[in-house]
């Protein structure tokens, strides 16, 4: 009797999260965010130079002033939904934020599930490691460890590419940096920010870039089917591109410009 | 807001989620083995009559109980590291797991020992036993028998906390999770199979260990009733 009435329980609260999650004559994304007047735009935090807290603990990275300023042209507020690098996709998937400004690498894969604006901006993912490894492609990496961040093009790169290799995931890269800087890694597959802030504070046998594994076209992700409001931010990319402001922005953290052909890139 | 749930796409996965399902149970045995030892040795000295061994072993239990388990494996792994000691992933998980679960079973052990009447030890001294006789056969082997519902119970948990190792890079069942939800992006399917999972698995534990009591516990196998 006492397990009918907790079966029911159960039941019904299934049922009611099902009916809470259930469609809602869905509206259009950017008409919604207007209405609200607030933009909810995900950033994975702990990135150098992309996403980070500065000594004011304080939100920053070429990343987040790209959120603030897409805001602020918009004319709305912002919220910023700082998640893990594993949470990209899904947090996308499931709608906990408009739009996703986190180092996002455009893949035929993920274009399956999420929609990516035109690149915004460019990564080059490399393979470092300390002078005594002798490192030049993928095969050198079997029989080694290697460190790198979950859920990355680096982890499914490496993972396809050195198969003999003990592949070390790590949930973002603030813990792949304190890995190598604890002496756990001699060898790590990232992206050259994220190596210096590691040999920053590993002065006494900084990592080398062994080989560049691909240069990376990031892109704004968004959920599928919401075209106005990726119209909106192709725009805002192309405005923001021709007229500087997105270079500066990238510029100011990176030391680095952003390539000339960006906007072709797909 | 609809979901096409999917779970078709995770089958290509399941000898990972069985790898990580593995060696989740192979970590949560070892721990436990060696928890239990830690903790009965803790519980005596605790007890003692040596003042700096009491100190000793009450300070680890409070600061392991009132630590996050989090806290502690990046403590251990990365301070070992730090301090030159490189160990493997795993043998560094298990050790954070062994660490953590010692201090809750001296605890529960030293409980079990409080509930042990004087009388009876004083009993034991008039009859000229020895101390590790008396420790043995009078204290610790009741003593177990009537904690053993809360020394599994706790066992089971460290096999659910044990997840929180995914965190440096130990590949077991929640590591395998959050990398097949990167790669198949069925998030919400590889979250339930791991739940079944993790549940199955703490059922699995639960039968095991009232196997094992029936099989050292021959006064509760014969009465069936607690001590």
């Amino acid at each position: 009797m006492r397990i009918k009435k907790l079966l029911a329980a159960t039941a019904t609260a299934v049922a009611a999260l099902w009916l809470a999650a259930a469609p809602v004559a869905h509206a259009d994304q950017l008409d919604d965010i207007m209405k609200a007047k607030k933009i909810r735009i995900a950033v994975a935090m702990g990135i150098p130079l992309f996403a980070f807290v500065d000594k004011e603990v304080k939100a920053t990275g070429s990343d987040v002033e790209t959120a603030r300023l897409i805001a602020k042209d918009m004319g709305v507020e912002l919220e910023l939904v700082e998640i893990t690098n594993a949470a990209r996709v899904p947090t996308i998937q499931t709608r906990k934020a408009d739009l996703l400004i986190a180092t996002l690498a455009i893949t035929p894969e993920r274009k399956k599930v999420v929609d990516f604006t035109i690149p915004y901006a460019t990564l080059d993912i490399i393979v470092a490691g300390t002078e005594g490894n002798a490192i030049k492609g993928y095969d050198d990496l079997n029989g080694k460890k290697i460190g790198l961040t979950r859920a990355t093009v680096n982890d499914s790169m490496v993972t396809k590419g050195a198969k003999g290799a003990e592949v070390v995931r790590f949930e973002d890269d603030a813990t792949l940096i304190t890995a190598a800087v604890s002496g756990q890694l001699d060898v790590v597959s990232t992206q050259t920010a994220v190596l210096a802030a590691m040999n920053e504070k590993r002065p006494q046998s900084p990592l080398k870039v062994k080989f560049v594994q691909q240069e990376l076209n990031l892109g704004i992700a968004l959920p599928q089917g919401e075209d106005r409001l990726k119209e909106w931010v192709n725009t805002w990319i192309k405005t923001n591109f021709q007229n500087g402001k997105m270079n500066a922005i990238f510029a100011t953290f990176h030391d680095r410009d952003l390539p000339q052909d960006l906007l072709t890139r797909q | 807001m609809r979901y096409n749930f999917d779970f078709a796409s995770l089958q290509e996965y399941w000898p990972e989620f069985l790898r990580g399902a593995l060696m989740t149970l192979e970590m949560t045995v070892i721990a436990c083995v060696l928890g239990l030892v830690i903790g009965v040795f803790c519980a005596i000295g605790r007890r003692g009559k040596r003042k700096w061994l009491a100190t000793l072993c009450g300070a680890y239990v409070e600061i392991v109980r009132n630590t996050p388990y989090l806290i502690q494996i990046f403590f251990i792994f990365f301070g070992l590291a730090s301090a030159g000691l490189k160990l493997p992933i795993f043998a560094a998980a298990v050790l954070t797991m062994v660490f953590n679960v010692g201090a809750y079973t001296a605890e529960i052990v030293r409980a079990g020992m409080d509930t042990i009447h004087p009388g009876q030890i004083e009993a034991a001294e008039a009859l000229g036993l020895s101390t590790p006789q008396i420790y043995w056969d009078v204290i610790l082997r009741p003593s177990l028998e009537r904690v053993y519902p809360s020394l599994s119970g706790q066992f089971v948990l460290m096999m659910l906390s044990s997840s929180v190792t995914s965190q440096i890079s130990a590949e077991e069942l929640t590591g395998v999770a959050n990398s097949v939800q990167s790669e198949s992006f069925r998030s919400f399917e590889t979250f339930i199979v791991v739940a079944v999972l993790y549940f199955a698995m703490a059922m699995l534990l639960k039968f095991a260990f009232h196997l094992f009591g029936q099989a050292i516990f021959p006064r509760r196998r014969r009465l069936g009733t607690p001590l």
